[in-house]
């Protein structure tokens, strides 16, 4: 089984979200997709899928400030993690499970298949 | 000044067959988070830095003094040296780097050099306590981990910087040993990290920090390492780390 591997770069926004660090992997029938969502507790998490596409957004437990942030030397608050990931396949929205522990998010998105049967000649 | 790359120390330090604690980038960060909090919390001093052209030309500022991310630091005894970076190692600069330093640690008559790294598993989010294996690089080394009543990773491979700092040590016949706590293989890890440290206290009764406050404040160290954890992750894709998932085909 091929698993694909994908970490995209994480960015910060000035409205207070921040973007999460993330993995997407191709488990075959299915997407797992997870997320680290330091100081965040699971009943502050929400979860938006269609079929191709997962949105997750995280408020944290208390907004992290930070007096100077890298280069720009400002005061920054972050207050929430957010995130929406294209999917790179179709998946079945109501068939999704979820787990959120230690302060990692994980998703299992089945994919839609569509079994067609061959006949041999 | 033509070597590739190059360990520029202090005039003056000594070292008294010092216990080199490396702790450079990898999965998990979890090398660079034990690192800095045994620095940070034995308030050791700065005594030099390491530089190349083939690390990125970056430089760091802290509470507003240009620093070589590239560090070396030491107790007042010259009993402990740590080594520890906080930009990711380039995979062009893994060879080099390793061999300056196993160079630089026969020089200073190093009596046992430990890499803390981590060893990704795929069900950490299930871990509470995460556990540590070592691995060592010759006889002395091996009884050092059995003397200290360390797990052993029996079987598979190993890759990346800290893979060659214990070949480069071997050459050396510098006793060295790695400690991998399990961890998660994209996401900083201080809960690995403070695992991690809980055993390098074993070989080092002088290290004697709590790793209370590292478990305490584990979310905003996460926040904190993430830039460099994914400069990380992408240099560990290039240096084969997926191998450490594989099993290697020797028969016995």
């Amino acid at each position: 089984m091929e698993i694909e591997r994908r970490i995209l770069k994480a960015t910060w926004e000035h409205n207070g979200n921040l973007e999460p660090l993330y993995e997407v992997e191709d488990k075959g029938d299915e997407i797992l997709v997870t997320f680290d969502l330091p100081r965040v507790r699971k009943e502050n998490v929400k979860i938006n899928t269609t079929g191709d596409t997962l949105e997750v957004i995280a408020k944290m437990s208390d907004a992290v400030c930070w007096e100077r942030w890298g280069i720009v030397q400002k005061k920054i608050t972050f207050q929430a993690f957010r995130k929406q990931i294209r999917l790179p396949e179709p998946i079945e929205p109501e068939k999704a499970e979820a787990i959120f522990k230690n302060g990692i998010l994980r998703i299992t998105l089945p994919k839609v298949r569509r079994k067609v049967l061959i006949t041999i000649d | 000044m033509d070597e590739v790359v190059r360990i520029v120390e202090e005039e003056g330090i000594i070292h008294k067959e010092p216990i080199v604690i490396e702790g450079l980038p990898d999965v998990g960060l979890v090398g660079t988070i034990a690192a800095s909090y045994i620095v940070e919390k034995m308030d050791y001093k700065e005594i030099g830095y390491i530089e190349s052209d083939l690390f990125v030309p970056v430089m760091v500022i802290h509470e507003g003094k240009l620093k070589n991310p590239f560090r070396i630091y030491s107790d007042k005894d010259g009993g402990i040296v740590v080594v520890l970076s906080e930009v990711a190692v380039p995979p062009r600069a893994v060879y080099p780097l390793t061999t300056a330093l196993a160079d630089w640690f026969h020089k200073i008559d190093a009596k046992l050099i430990i890499s803390i790294k981590g060893l990704p598993v795929k069900n950490r989010m299930d871990i509470e306590k995460p556990e540590v294996f070592g691995v060592g690089n010759n006889e002395a080394a091996m009884e050092e981990l059995k003397d200290k009543q360390m797990e052993f990773l029996e079987e598979g491979f190993i890759a990346g910087t800290y893979a060659m700092m214990l070949w480069e040590c071997t050459k050396r016949r510098l006793s060295a040993i790695s400690l991998l706590a399990q961890c998660f293989p994209v996401y900083p890890d201080p809960g690995a990290a403070a695992s991690a440290i809980e055993s390098v206290k074993r070989f080092s009764p002088q290290i004697t920090v709590d790793v209370g406050e590292l478990l305490e404040n584990a979310g905003e160290i996460k926040l904190k390492a993430r830039d460099l954890m994914q400069q990380t992750a992408l240099s560990a894709s290039e240096m084969q780390k997926g191998m450490e998932q594989d099993m290697p085909i020797m028969y016995r």
